[in-house]
């Protein structure tokens, strides 16, 4: 009987644990020594201390250097483009959706929803097509004359448009669950007090999910400094590599035809993992300290 | 509890030990995804039911360079028999990875270079070891459109089987809105093949050279191309718009064919890449090539078992061109029934099949990746040809130095140690 107390919690949580230490702990920090190495995926890695990190962040000669900080600048182009978009048009739908007067919401939430589950590859392809200057829907639509993947800022337009588009619904599904969760009395009573919508908004729903807001807003961050597949597929990191995105570099260098360079590519993942870190505590901490 | 523990246990083991390769079958990887690897399957499928002592199974694998480092990494799970590219072979033989093929070619002794394409043979020829053996040649190639040339009045550029930079430029300013010339699909191979044209190289006493003279003249010509108006707009879907009828030339690839056959209507016919001289053409080309990466555990019987398939493929690939690629082997190239397919035209003369140019140079993956990278921008005036071609030269030296950096490492510890 004893045993099987002690066993208990190790059957709940030993899954994860396994399955958290075989691949993201230990590549993790593999990828953290790789970083001091150089490597070319299959000789032993030979160590160079920081080099790496010297090319990278100071060499302003090297080809890394001109890659890591174009890269890092688009990858935040990229974040404060979407980030913000993912939070807003979610928590307004949220909203919207709430209204008494709103009929078929679940059909809505679904529309909304599905794009989320469909590849991001296929995703792509379609609005490539959509975006495409002679058959699209666009161009033919308003009469624009753009060929929207090689033009700036038409290239970002492209790549947020699509991100919003499959982005939005898994954010909207938290924000539903959260304003389902608040009392009503706090509704009603603030009707009595003569609050309007805005103010209800403000006064009540927010305050309420504050929560799921600081959990959806450091994964939405997080996932956009990991962007790849969209500028990849929607514009091949063009025109002048003006939507290449550091995870290209990164794939680039580590897994292209070349022999494989996955010791620069390592510490530029790294770094970038630095960033979303101190991004993210930053985010939290800011959050958590203005809601309470 | 304890017992669903073991259980458990046992279950793992069992799985993992069904992940590794049973003793009498071929465990024979590719990257060919899509159509390619169901026309390969075909071939796989109709050896397996010769009944051969070892059976072939075949493994596609999207991402098999990866998986192949992971492999070879740690020692478990190597494929006995593998497809990779052309321009694997020089790195890959450089780092050790790959077996000769001397046992293979001892127990199947039709298997030899004068059976096979010379490019496609030579391609795994690195200091006189043969490590591969070929099982199509995979070019770049220029698809025109019949009715469009018509239109024009230009049939006749396709007398010599070359269509020149001058000729193209002699449609300048004579085209209708929305028609074009050429389109720019695959046009870092294109460059590549000026390159041959024009004699020049890329490299330079085993340093890479991206920034020479020839390449400048391939890109600026090209580029007269852009300027002119006669190449699709930039970012545009150049490969589509010939589809859709508007556009004489498409510089893609032997496999498209296939696909440009679907589209109705579509009236076309395929040439050579065009080029400055009709009498110096090429073009650029790789390889699918077999290989065994280095295993011990591989037996000796196995080898003779890969060496029977490997002379099933060579007789009976035919079906291998059904997928548009140039196939390998000579008694395949020669029978007439390949006639019927449309890449046989690089393979008509022995002109043609000079033309054929398979880049072997160590580093030329980086260079490739270069020009993927920077050439579209330079021909459509994105940014300026010198400033592209100095940062080309940087970014292969970059990666060169940066990829060998642990051999000199290596040298000097042993000197150190000296």
């Amino acid at each position: 009987m004893n045993n099987k107390r002690n066993f208990a919690p190790i059957f709940f949580v030993g899954p994860h644990i396994i399955l958290f230490i075989v691949f993201i702990l230990i590549p993790s920090i593999y990828g953290i020594y790789a970083s001091f190495t150089n490597w070319n995926l299959i000789s032993d890695p030979v160590w160079v201390g920081l080099d790496n990190y010297k090319t990278i962040l100071t060499d302003a000669d090297s080809t890394f250097y001109a890659q890591f900080f174009n890269g890092l600048v688009n990858t935040l182009l990229f974040v404060v483009f979407t980030v913000p978009l993912m939070i807003i048009i979610p928590l307004m739908i949220a909203v919207a959706l709430e209204h008494k007067e709103v009929k078929f919401t679940s059909l809505f939430q679904t529309l909304l929803y599905v794009p989320g589950l469909i590849s991001i590859s296929a995703a792509a392809l379609i609005w490539s097509l959509i975006f495409n200057k002679q058959l699209g829907v666009v161009n033919n639509l308003f009469g624009s004359e753009h060929v929207w993947a090689a033009t700036q800022p038409y290239a970002w337009l492209t790549i947020i448009v699509i991100t919003v588009w499959a982005g939005i619904g898994g954010n909207m599904i938290i924000y539903r669950a959260g304003i389902n969760g608040v009392s009503k009395d706090l509704y009603e009573s603030a009707e009595i007090d003569g609050a309007g919508p805005v103010r209800k908004f403000f006064s009540i729903t927010l305050p309420s999910i504050k929560f799921p807001l600081i959990y959806t807003m450091v994964m939405t961050t997080a996932g956009a400094f990991n962007v790849f597949a969209q500028p990849l597929m929607m514009t091949s990191g063009g025109p002048k590599q003006g939507t290449t995105v550091l995870m290209m570099y990164i794939r680039d260098l580590a897994f292209s035809h070349g022999e494989s360079i996955a010791g620069i590519a390592s510490a530029m993942a790294v770094l970038l993992g630095l960033v979303i870190l101190v991004i993210s505590a930053i985010q939290y901490y800011v959050m958590s300290r203005n809601a309470a | 509890m304890k017992k669903f523990l073991s259980a458990m246990l046992l279950l793992l083991v069992f799985t993992l030990v069904g992940c590794s390769s049973d003793k009498n079958t071929i465990q024979f990887w590719t990257p060919l995804t899509g159509e390619d690897g169901a026309y390969m399957d075909e071939l796989v499928d109709k050896y397996n039911e010769t009944d051969p002592e070892f059976k072939v199974e075949h493994v596609v694998t999207s991402d098999m360079y990866t998986k192949m480092y992971t492999v070879l990494n740690s020692g478990n799970g190597i494929p006995d028999l593998s497809i990779i590219h052309a321009d694997r072979v020089p790195s890959f033989v450089k780092q050790d990875l790959l077996e000769p093929m001397t046992k293979v070619m001892e127990a199947q002794p039709e298997i030899k270079a004068e059976n096979f394409l010379e490019e496609a043979w030579n391609a795994g020829n690195v200091e006189g070891t043969q490590y591969t053996v070929p099982l199509d040649i995979h070019s770049n190639a220029m698809y025109f459109n019949k009715d469009l040339m018509k239109k024009y009045g230009v049939e006749n550029w396709l007398d010599d089987n070359v269509v020149t930079f001058d000729e193209m430029l002699s449609l300048q300013g004579k085209l209708e809105e929305g028609d074009y010339v050429l389109n720019d699909a695959l046009i870092s191979w294109v460059i590549l093949a000026q390159i041959q044209n024009l004699g020049g190289s890329i490299e330079e006493g085993g340093k890479p050279a991206v920034n020479t003279p020839e390449m400048k003249q391939a890109i600026e010509a090209v580029k007269q191309l852009s300027d002119a108006g006669l190449m699709t707009p930039y970012g545009e879907d150049g490969y589509l718009m010939f589809q859709s009828g508007n556009v004489l030339f498409s510089t893609d690839g032997t496999w498209s064919s296939t696909g440009h056959a679907q589209v109705e209507g579509l009236n076309f016919g395929v040439t050579n890449i065009y080029a400055f001289e009709p009498s110096t053409f090429h073009n650029r080309a790789s390889s699918h090539l077999f290989s065994m990466l280095t295993n011990e555990e591989r037996t000796d019987e196995k080898e003779q078992g890969i060496a029977d398939f490997l002379e099933f493929i060579r007789q009976n690939s035919i079906k291998w061109a059904e997928a548009g690629q140039i196939v390998a082997s000579k008694e395949v190239v020669e029978s007439p029934e390949y006639d019927e397919y449309m890449q046989s035209f690089f393979t008509s003369t022995p002109e043609e099949e000079e033309s054929l140019y398979i880049y072997t140079y160590e580093h030329y993956p980086y260079i490739q990746e270069a020009l993927d990278t920077y050439v579209a921008d330079m021909i459509h005036g994105e940014i300026d040809v010198d400033t592209g071609l100095a940062e080309m030269q940087k970014f292969v030296e970059d990666k060169v130095s940066e990829g060998s950096l642990d051999i000199e490492n290596a040298e000097t510890e042993e000197a150190t140690e000296e």
